[in-house]
């Protein structure tokens, strides 16, 4: 169901000889791929001053992490902007989204709004929010809120609306109260749509704070990029980018595993383990 | 079952039998006097008054073609819709919500898929307060009658659509319900599980000494299961015939190639003819 399975090792060869094997090919192509990259470059076939040498950006990796040191404090900053905008703006769509959710009549009244907002490129407002906000890392989390916020909204709202009539009458026919059947059936049977949500907005969040940054900035990964690529200094630049590669895979694949902790059931192989250990809980007579 | 080859004629003009005389002595347990229900301020009639009564252990099927009311019928007497008019009282007391003594089964099994088999089963006990060892056992115990023992740790995912229903039937034994309402349980499931499920079903609510009211639009099925027919008619709904069916329980598969099971059939096609 992830993006994440199509690239994965097939799972029956996990650990043996054909995995190493399949490692060592890439491994191999990679090598000759940068080779090539590599001797064109110096053969002139490929401008160095747009397509820095490997070689070159092997050398800024060791500049900009430790010589210099300097991409740690904008790295940190970026980061910094982009949890705080993801965890406020997701936040603020899934709340508002449980609001509307569960009132029909807040819903009817704010179907137009919604309509505009998604209709309207988020990052369109990015220069009237540092107007209103200014440079500073204030005006980076408000963007990044709003490139945030809309997916997690959306996909709670569906989440929400989707839970099966009869669902909702075998709660009602129980006697359930209110919170039960939120807590019981509502808010775990969205799960699979909000963090599809949070996935979707955590993918844009980064390119959010990295726009924001390039729009106007002193500080930064974005600002470093800008800066560095207008001083010609591209392998420096490209440093700057295969660490954002880095951190926007590592970030992926955390919310990947999150999504596959909280929402085993969708996951063969989960759901086999999960019922394996309920099993044996229920054989110690712990909590369900 | 369109064109059935029965030239009966039309009886849809018959005034439904009200208020059956119980047989036996003890009260009915769920009541109908001119039950009624309409929609859209009053402009649709979804169900024409409705009179009848209930024994402890009665098993009740209702047939009829979409739009004859059976569902909501059903509704009404789980407390999940209101009636319009008349009086609908189970044990004696009005219907006006849901209710400790009426479960509810539904077409779809709507278990919670990040339940195991026997968590879904315990969810009636757990909304009504805590779950006691005697609850968890009672639970693994519904799943052993409905043949799951087995399954107990079992995901819905897990299961196929046969055995997802059995998970159902267990929950809804579970509530402690003696009345148990069926709004064709087993209708998405293939001919042969179905009708292997009923057999399974009758069994189960003899078990249980429950009374229960089961929806389908088999009449076959309606016959095979039943004490008593409700045959309904739509538009507007109306319960226009109630056939008593006198074969002795426990009953076989083999029962319904006999002619007194083929005649009951035809009565009831005779009601609803000309209607498909």
């Amino acid at each position: 169901m992830s993006a994440s399975d199509q690239i994965d090792l097939p799972k029956g060869m996990a650990g043996g000889a054909s995995t190493r094997r399949i490692l060592f090919n890439h491994l191999a192509i990679l090598v000759c791929w940068v080779g090539l990259w590599e001797i064109g470059s110096r053969a002139g076939v490929i401008d160095p001053l747009f397509f820095p040498r490997p070689s070159d950006i092997l050398v800024g990796f060791w500049r900009l992490y430790i010589t210099q040191g300097n991409i740690w404090f904008h790295l940190g900053l970026t980061m910094a902007e982009v949890v705080a905008g993801f965890v406020a703006g997701s936040a603020l769509g899934i709340g508002l989204a449980f609001v509307v959710g569960l009132s029909d009549t807040v819903r009817r009244f704010l179907k137009p709004y919604v309509v505009v907002i998604e209709a309207t490129p988020r990052i369109a407002i990015g220069p009237i929010v540092i107007a209103a906000f200014g440079f500073g890392w204030t005006s980076k989390i408000v963007i990044v809120m709003l490139v945030c916020f809309f997916a997690p909204f959306v996909n709670t709202l569906n989440g929400i609306i989707n839970v099966d009539r009869d669902q909702l009458d075998m709660f009602r026919s129980m006697r359930a109260t209110r919170v039960q059947t939120f807590r019981k059936l509502i808010l775990p049977e969205a799960t699979p749509e909000i963090m599809a949500g949070l996935r979707l907005a955590m993918a844009s969040a980064l390119g959010g704070a990295l726009v924001a940054e390039f729009i106007a900035s002193n500080n930064g990964v974005g600002k470093l990029i800008s800066t560095y690529t207008g001083n010609l200094n591209m392998a420096s630049a490209f440093v700057c980018v295969l660490t954002l590669s880095a951190v926007g895979f590592f970030i992926l694949r955390g919310m990947e595993w999150i999504d596959r902790w909280l929402v085993f059931w969708t996951d063969r192989k989960r759901t086999e383990a999960v019922g394996r250990k309920r099993a044996q809980r229920w054989q110690k007579g712990g909590k369900l | 079952m369109a064109t059935d080859g029965f030239a009966v004629p039309q009886e849809k003009d018959m005034p439904p039998k009200t208020a059956q005389i119980p047989a036996t002595d003890s009260p009915a347990v769920i009541a109908a006097r001119r039950v009624r229900k309409t929609f859209g301020d009053g402009r649709v009639l979804a169900l024409e008054d409705a009179s009848f009564d209930i024994r402890p252990g009665e098993f009740i099927t209702m047939v009829g073609p979409s739009g004859c009311g059976k569902s909501t019928l059903l509704r009404i007497v789980a407390g999940l819709i209101d009636h319009s008019g008349g009086d609908m009282t189970v044990h004696g007391s009005a219907v006006t919500g849901p209710r400790n003594d009426v479960a509810m089964m539904f077409q779809k099994p709507t278990l919670l898929a990040w339940r195991t088999a026997v968590e879904n089963v315990l969810l009636p006990t757990e909304l009504a307060g805590a779950v006691t060892k005697a609850d968890r056992e009672k639970a693994l115990s519904l799943l052993e009658l409905v043949g799951l023992k087995d399954f107990a740790f079992s995901f819905p995912s897990q299961l196929s659509g046969g055995m997802q229903q059995r998970v159902a039937l267990a929950r809804l034994l579970q509530t402690g319900a003696d009345i148990l309402l069926l709004d064709e349980p087993f209708g998405a499931l293939d001919e042969f599980t179905r009708e292997h499920l009923n057999v399974e079903l009758m069994r189960i609510v003899a078990e249980v000494n429950a009374t229960a009211m089961f929806v389908t639009h088999n009449i076959g099925e309606a016959i095979f299961l039943a004490d008593r027919v409700f045959v309904m008619t739509p538009r507007p709904g109306r319960l226009a015939r109630i056939i008593d069916v006198p074969f002795a329980r426990p009953r076989k598969p083999e029962l319904q190639l006999t002619p007194e099971f083929n005649a009951l059939v035809a009565e009831a096609r005779a009601v609803l003819g000309g209607l498909e």
